[in-house]
């Protein structure tokens, strides 16, 4: 949609050497990181180069962020908001729809372009392409000759790059036997911060044999070919895996994890969350219980973006990699 | 029905329990023990070293109806469906089908004021939920696993009903208990009103509403009784009026109540929302205001400074509070948590009661901006004529609390009233502290006097 409006995207996850202390002059501390170091980052200059700001609505802290920068901080950009509906209803999907039209309509403010039917297919036809090759990045991986580090770098670099570049980036990965060795985990949580995590754990004689993070395969969305580029783009977004901040009922995400530690072979869960999580937090007592029923022990992390890797974190997560052996 | 069919009804339908436990005993004794409260507040004698004036006397009817009401909750599985729900959900088809509603963030308030909430939430800590999660959301899953609660037993749900229009973390919340009452989760999403509510949101809404009536039909076995339900209609926007008119009671000098009174007070209006008990309720306690006015009795004996709060209050502490920031002559006159139950009153159509709903319960301050609470905020400082405000910053409201660090310093700013950011949590006393709340509390109140 952002492209068919001539618009790029690029994602703001916490970025690192930002410093929360800007942030915390709107939110307090008790706030999430992600938004936290969003806000520093805009005071910060980070995005001044850009057009807009979009705000998706999946929790409470990002609709207080959305909010703030809307009514207070007023930054030099457009603040976009789309709220994602939380359930997988047809009133949702239809709700949807009509939210994106408004959206659209901002959008067409923001570029100064109107997209017209042709621009609609051709950006379908790169993400669409791009989503693909994705999905097919998940599949190949154990056939890719990279380490666990190397596949996560790809897989995020969505967040920032052209579909094409993305497409053309992750055909270049060599295949070969992965690097990799020991047992294997799963890794849960919003986003794996920082990308040493993914070294310290090999270090430990594991790999991270699948994720559930809400920027990794929460991402790999289906295709939709509806007609209607709104109604294609609210079905593309209402396809994706379980995920606690669209409503996913927890029995359906605890199958759903069953089913994929079962196929790739993973022994554990580690459920890796930013402080102040809400709807990670809520779920992990009961993902613990159902899945310990199931014979998949869990470990619960939670970390402060941006602070390295406590010794104390990574003692834990060692431990837990013993057990599994 | 006579008495001797009414009895056979129930053994019929093995419910005797609920008829002398509740019908026959408990109400009658509840009536008792309100007449003996009431007898007491009669014959309570002013005491002079106390900075607030005697409580209001229909303290004693309201704790009659909110004790009934959970006392019926005990005896009401089997009997009629249950309905778990939030505070915000639009419940007024449930109670026309008949469903009886439990509000799990009343019991867990409940616990709060009672101090049990800390004891309670730990039973959930135990089981595995983070400290940084609603604290209300903590002593009911608490609750659910334990079984503690000083309400007696909370009815199995038959089905939950959960709103988006004053958190996400309900849902997050409500999809935890639907996995352990193995029950259906009916979910009104409502989406957060940036600005103004669009078309589409309304409908949105409406679509979802309707579609949770056919659901609770199903479960009743029982389709909704229109006139019923324009009944109901009638007395949510009658009690929403009440409950605005009580409130803007305080805005007399003396106020004749504090928030705090309004905190405890709002029970029927959140628990019974739509019962004809609750207007009758607050007819009577508005009753006692004027009467209070009339003869110049404010809440506090020395009323010297007023305040609004902003947020959830902080229900372990609001006796203290109340008693504390009396002696310096301050009484929090306003809240925006007490007005979110009255002030959409003028949006409940009854006529148009699915389109009026949509619109009433996407609008509640929660539901809204960060700048439109500021903007409820002074008005409120205007209207209530207030010489500060407390923005208490809960760890466990996190929506309600993002932005109140600018809304603040707008305050401050614009119009040069001390305002204070006051950290605790609403239900965790583990969160607040003693020494640093007294200590920021002072200050605030210097400022007050510097201003004269």
């Amino acid at each position: 949609m952002l492209r068919a409006h001539r618009l790029h995207p690029i994602e703001i996850w916490g970025p690192p050497h930002i410093a929360r202390h800007e942030g915390n002059r709107h939110f307090q501390t008790y706030a999430c990181d992600i938004v936290v170091k969003a806000m520093a980052f805009i005071r910060s200059g980070g995005i001044d180069a850009t057009r807009a700001i979009l705000v998706p609505h999946t929790c409470d802290a990002l609709q207080g962020m959305g909010s703030v920068l809307t009514d207070f901080f007023r930054p030099d950009q457009r603040v976009l908001t789309l709220y994602l509906p939380r359930g997988r209803r047809t009133s949702d999907r239809d709700f949807l729809r009509d939210e994106l039209a408004r959206l659209s309509k901002t959008l067409v403010q923001v570029s100064g372009h109107e997209p017209n039917a042709t621009e609609w297919a051709e950006a379908f036809e790169a993400e669409d392409a791009a989503d693909a090759a994705l999905a097919d990045l998940y599949r190949r991986r154990n056939a890719l000759a990279i380490s666990d580090r190397d596949f996560y770098t790809a897989v995020r670099s969505r967040e920032f790059l052209t579909a094409e570049k993305f497409c053309e980036q992750v055909a270049t990965l060599p295949a070969g036997q992965a690097p990799r060795g020991g047992v294997g985990l799963m890794i849960s949580g919003i986003v794996a911060d920082p990308f040493e995590l993914f070294d310290q754990i090999e270090q430990m004689g594991a790999h991270v044999a699948g994720d559930d993070l809400a920027c990794g395969y929460r991402r790999v969305y289906s295709a939709s070919h509806e007609h209607d580029p709104l109604i294609r783009t609210a079905n593309r977004l209402m396809s994706c895996p379980p995920d606690p901040t669209c409503g996913t009922p927890i029995h359906e995400r605890v199958e759903a994890l069953q089913t994929r530690m079962r196929a790739l072979g993973a022994k554990g869960l580690l459920i890796y969350d930013p402080k102040f999580c809400e709807p990670e937090l809520f779920d992990v007592p009961l993902l613990r219980k159902h899945l310990n029923e199931a014979g998949f022990p869990v470990l619960h992390v939670e970390y402060e973006m941006g602070e390295g890797l406590p010794h104390q974190t990574l003692s834990r997560i060692e431990a837990f990699v013993e057990t599994l052996s | 029905m006579s008495e001797s069919d009414a009895l056979a009804h129930y053994v019929e339908s093995n419910r005797l329990e609920h008829f002398v436990n509740y019908e026959l005993v408990g109400k009658s004794a509840l009536r008792v023990q309100r007449w003996r409260d009431q007898w007491k507040l009669k014959r309570r004698k002013p005491r002079p070293d106390s900075p607030l004036s005697p409580p209001l006397q229909c303290v004693a009817y309201m704790k009659e109806i909110m004790s009934r009401h959970y006392l019926e909750g005990r005896y009401a599985s089997g009997v009629r469906k249950v309905a778990w729900v939030t505070s915000g959900a639009p419940t007024e088809p449930l109670q026309a089908l008949g469903y009886f509603l439990v509000y799990p963030e009343n019991h867990a308030a409940l616990c709060g004021v009672r101090r049990k909430a800390q004891s309670i939430a730990e039973e959930a800590e135990h089981a595995g939920w983070s400290r940084d999660i609603c604290s209300y959301a903590r002593t009911d899953i608490g609750a659910m696993l334990s079984g503690k609660t000083p309400a007696g037993r909370l009815p199995r749900p038959d089905m939950l009903v959960c709103c988006t229009n004053i958190c996400q973390t309900v849902l997050h919340w409500y999809r935890v208990l639907a996995d352990y009452f193995e029950c259906p989760l009916v979910l009104i999403d409502t989406p957060f009103l940036y600005d103004e509510a669009h078309d589409h949101e309304v409908a949105y809404v409406k679509r979802q509403i309707e579609d949770m009536i056919h659901v609770a039909e199903e479960m009743a076995g029982t389709t909704l009784d229109q006139a019923r339900f324009a009944e109901v209609m009638q007395n949510a926007r009658r009690g929403a009026e009440l409950w605005l008119e009580v409130l803007n009671r305080s805005q007399n000098r003396p106020a004749p109540m504090t928030a705090f009174d309004g905190f405890i007070h709002m029970g029927p209006i959140v628990d019974m929302r739509g019962e004809a008990v609750a207007v009758q309720y607050y007819e009577r306690m508005l009753h006692e205001l004027d009467a209070r006015i009339a003869r110049g009795i404010g809440a506090i004996k020395n009323e010297r400074y007023r305040v609004l709060w902003d947020n959830l209050p902080i229900w372990f502490k609001i006796g203290e509070f109340s008693k504390s920031l009396g002696e310096h002559g301050v009484n929090v006159v306003a809240s925006t948590y007490t007005y979110a139950w009255g002030e959409l009153a003028p949006m409940i159509d009854p006529n148009n009661p699915l389109e009026s709903m949509a619109r009433v319960y996407l609008h509640p301050i929660l539901n809204r901006s960060t700048g439109h609470k500021l903007e409820a905020m002074k008005k409120m400082v205007d209207e209530f004529q207030l010489d500060g405000v407390i923005l208490h910053s809960d760890r466990s409201c996190k929506p309600y609390s993002l932005g109140q660090i600018d809304q603040r310093d707008r305050l401050s700013k614009t119009l040069g009233i001390p305002a204070l950011l006051l950290e605790a949590d609403h239900n965790d006393p583990r969160d607040y502290s003693n020494e640093q709340g007294a200590n920021r509390l002072e200050a605030f109140i210097e400022m007050m006097e510097a201003r004269g």
